[in-house]
């Protein structure tokens, strides 16, 4: 390619949501004729960075550039009409309306106002030709599998002959074979000049398909390099390594107590068939890409989901918790990672929330024992040091110290096990580690604390083990000093770093 | 890319919309023969008039409600606005406006309504079961304050035009089936289901999902109103509270052809299926003697039945 001026750049943008920087100054710009890869762990800024390239967001700071001109107000029409087009994992399709339809739908040809069928015919014809779409085009989309529908939103974004195509992990649903013709048609694209932006977990596809790649971490760009002569490791080492200072309480030496949770076969929702063992007394991390079944792993555990296993023992007895109640009445609780829905009511009190979960034993008579409820309330906040009036209601609190509140209320239980799901996304950094001191102190007292994060240090620094999981399946079970974020990383994503030293 | 095929896409995917509906198609069939049987009456062009004008208001109503659903909203103003419709007709006509001016005004009032709640629901995000609820109590206000106890004027001629001896009625529903048609050929009215179904994937596409809403809204005033009218010439006065049962039962028909609560399930013929279907249930049971109670007992079981049976049907299938 001769011409190097690129169609789609941004230039030191920054973005944040509620106080909470996501991009901090990121440089990308897009070539024709180049299929250029966009990498970084969950939470580095990459779908933030797509919406602000394609209009659905707009920068706090930092300009947007369309053809080498800054665009004042970009919007995702005005995006559309430069030529940029975007798959995003999310599909933007109708069930209920045609294939043809679908694909026309936003940038229908007209005549005399109508939809022009004929024209609409001709070009789904052709993009459904390049992405080997052979069904019917008057077929429902609500008769298509998932990965046939991710086939039409691809179709959809070439319906409008895009310039510049992003592609949010085009593949996450796709079998093999069309993951095939994806890459050819990507080929083919980057032969006529379409500047293409690649997101993938996969790092063999984006070593197979890109030539280019800018790495994500933390919102800043750690690297904007060509991809030739780099491996899969030398990308991950590229991806991870944070400075956490003194962020983690130190690691106890504690040695682990009695089993507490022990499952062979288990298989939960998208979990299928995986085998670990926990003691009391450990922190347990479960790892991995956003949404390989961390979530399903623990309400299987907690009776919430339907779960099975060859062989299972809980809190010394042999079988899954049948239900929630079960659950609980053997010591176990969850923490929800959706706490302003699942973990708390937020108009109600702080100390009407920190109740809760004792109501039923903080009875006399069959009534509310006031007393005893100020009591319990006044020592629960104590231990979390949750400041301030406890009569205030929970949404008032930063989402840091909610998330104290959704953990608090469980401990006058007297938990054996908690399960919990991404306790510290979106808490800043001083109540995480309030957090991380809270669950050191609770492994102490010899509970068993099992902990989904997508937050790849916290599972370095504070976990005694760590089970990474991919597409349902165990990937790697490390433990002490093979945890690192390269190992936990590289097994979420599917390569297999040698682990250094033996296993344990 | 020959011509005789590239047509054919539309009509191929006319035809798909009716999967599902082949049930609904059955049991409307069933009925009305069961009607005819009953009835033979219906049979001539008299009694074929006044069965068509028994079900045209329904009907336009059916539309008006299944048009919000469609695009994921809901509407508790239909009765108001068609009692609203009803006294603009008959407060107007006799009036320095004449028939065509009252016809206008009526269009005119519906339209803006609807216009208006869309756009309160659209630009003020406040959900449509809330602001379509007080604004039934504004606009049955308005109707009562404009025209406090039944009455007004309606020419002759309009009552026996539209509900006399001759099937207009029916050939009106034609024609603003018609018109329907058309307007889901145009990229706003494809809109309509899109945004109903996923709101968020049809903005990203470019569909402008907040004029949408609003048109849709405007739309739906337009059929309310114009209702209103036809049953101000079918009674020959105006009456600000007898749109009142039409509220519930729009939805009712709705529900009975197909629609969902959810947004973008559904199809427009599957809810006028539904209106006649409801309709003939109606009339049969009133004819059969059956009192008001009972009728309304039976409509209600009618009802959770024809939304339970496919869900059930649905579980079956899926455990086979």
């Amino acid at each position: 390619m001769t011409e190097e001026r690129p169609l789609l750049e941004a230039r030191q943008v920054f973005k944040g949501f509620f106080c909470n920087p996501v991009l901090k100054g990121v440089d990308i710009a897009l070539l024709p004729g180049r299929v250029h890869a966009l990498l970084g762990e969950n939470g580095a800024g990459k779908s933030t960075l797509i919406n602000l390239l394609s209009g659905a967001l707009q920068p706090d700071s930092g300009s947007i550039l369309v053809d080498g001109k800054p665009v004042g107000r970009f919007s995702p029409a005005a995006a559309r009409a430069a030529g940029i087009a975007v798959v995003q994992q999310e599909l933007s399709l109708t069930a209920s309306l045609s294939i043809a339809e679908n694909i026309g739908l936003g940038a229908f040809p007209r005549r005399f106002g109508l939809i022009d069928y004929r024209a609409l015919h001709r070009g789904v014809q052709e993009v459904c030709d390049l992405v080997g779409l052979t069904e019917p085009l008057d077929m429902p989309l609500a008769d298509l599998a998932l990965g046939r529908r991710q086939m039409v939103e691809i179709a959809k974004a070439l319906f409008r002959k895009p310039r510049v195509l992003i592609l949010d992990e085009p593949t996450s649903s796709l079998s093999a074979h069309e993951a095939g013709i994806l890459a050819r048609l990507i080929e083919t694209l980057r032969k006529r000049g379409t500047a293409l932006l690649y997101i993938s977990h996969r790092l063999n596809e984006v070593q197979a398909l890109c030539s280019h790649v800018t790495v994500l971490k933390d919102g800043l760009v750690t690297a904007d390099q060509s991809l030739s002569g780099i491996d899969g490791e030398g990308l991950v080492r590229l991806m991870v390594g944070r400075e956490t200072g003194d962020l983690f309480p130190p690691r106890a030496a504690a040695s682990p107590g009695e089993i507490r949770i022990s499952v062979e076969g288990f298989s939960a929702g998208m979990v299928h068939d995986i085998g670990f063992s926990a003691c009391a007394g450990e922190i347990v991390g479960i790892g991995g890409l956003v949404g390989q079944g961390q979530e399903d792993l623990l309400l299987g555990l907690y009776g919430a989901i339907p779960a099975s296993a060859a062989r299972a023992e809980v809190s010394g007895k042999l079988a899954l918790p049948a239900d929630v109640g079960e659950a609980n009445a053997a010591g176990i609780v969850y923490v929800p990672a959706d706490r302003k829905h699942e973990g708390l009511v937020l108009p109600h009190s702080i100390a009407s929330n920190l109740i809760l979960p004792s109501l039923g034993r903080l009875t006399r008579n069959g009534l509310r024992d006031r007393p005893a409820e100020t009591g319990l309330v006044a020592d629960l906040a104590r231990r979390l040091t949750i400041k301030g009036d406890t009569a205030r209601p929970v949404q008032a609190l930063s989402g840091g110290n909610q998330q104290k509140v959704a953990l608090a209320k469980w401990l006058p239980l007297d938990p054996s096990v908690l399960l919990l799901n991404d306790p510290t996304r979106g808490v800043d950094i001083e109540t995480k580690r309030e957090i991380y001191l809270m669950l050191r102190a609770f492994a102490a007292e010899g509970r068993l604390v099992i902990l989904a994060s997508s937050d790849t240090p916290e599972l370095v620094h504070l976990c005694d083990r760590v089970v990474v999981l991919r597409e349902g399946r165990v990937a790697a079970a490390l433990s002490h000093d093979e945890i690192s974020e390269g190992a936990i990383v590289g097994a979420a994503m599917g390569i297999s770093a040698a682990p250094q030293g033996a296993a344990a | 890319m020959s011509t005789s095929s590239s047509s054919r896409l539309y009509g191929s995917v006319q035809l798909r919309r009716n999967r599902g509906l082949g049930g609904l198609y059955l049991v409307v069939a069933a009925f009305l023969i069961l009607y005819a049987a009953l009835f033979p009456g219906i049979l001539s062009i008299g009694g074929f008039s006044k069965f068509t004008q028994n079900w045209f208001p329904l009907a336009l109503v059916t539309m008006a409600q299944a048009l919000l659903m469609l695009n994921g909203g809901i509407t508790l103003a239909i009765g108001p606005l068609v009692s609203l419709g009803a006294v603009i007709a008959a407060t107007t006509m006799e009036g320095t406006l004449g028939v065509p001016g009252g016809i206008l005004a009526v269009a005119l009032v519906g339209l803006a309504i609807g216009a208006v709640t869309g756009a309160i629901v659209t630009y003020l995000r406040l959900p449509a079961i809330i602001v379509t609820l007080a604004g039934s109590f504004i606009i049955g206000g308005v109707a009562l304050i404009l025209l406090p106890r039944p009455g007004g004027f309606i020419p002759d001629w309009l009552s026996t035009t539209l509900a006399g001896h001759t099937p207009v009625a029916f050939l009106l529903l034609v024609v603003i089936l018609v018109l329907w048609k058309v307007f889901l050929a145009t990229p706003l009215g494809l809109g309509i289901y899109a945004a109903g179904d996923n709101p968020v994937g049809a903005f990203r596409s470019g569909v402008p999902v907040e004029r949408v809403k609003v048109a849709a809204f405007a739309l739906s005033g337009l059929l309310a109103a114009l209702t209103g009218l036809f049953v101000a010439a079918q009674t020959g006065s105006g009456d600000p509270v007898i749109g009142t049962p039409f509220t519930l039962n729009s939805i009712a028909a709705a529900v009975l052809g197909g629609v969902g609560f959810l947004g973008g399930k559904g199809t427009m013929r599957g809810a006028i299926c539904g209106s006649l279907l409801l309709s003939v249930m109606i009339n049969v049971m009133f004819f059969l003697g059956f009192p008001p109670v009972a009728q309304y007992i039976a409509q209600g079981l009618i009802i959770v039945g024809a939304v339970a049976v496919p869900e059930l049907l649905g579980t079956w299938r899926a455990r086979r």
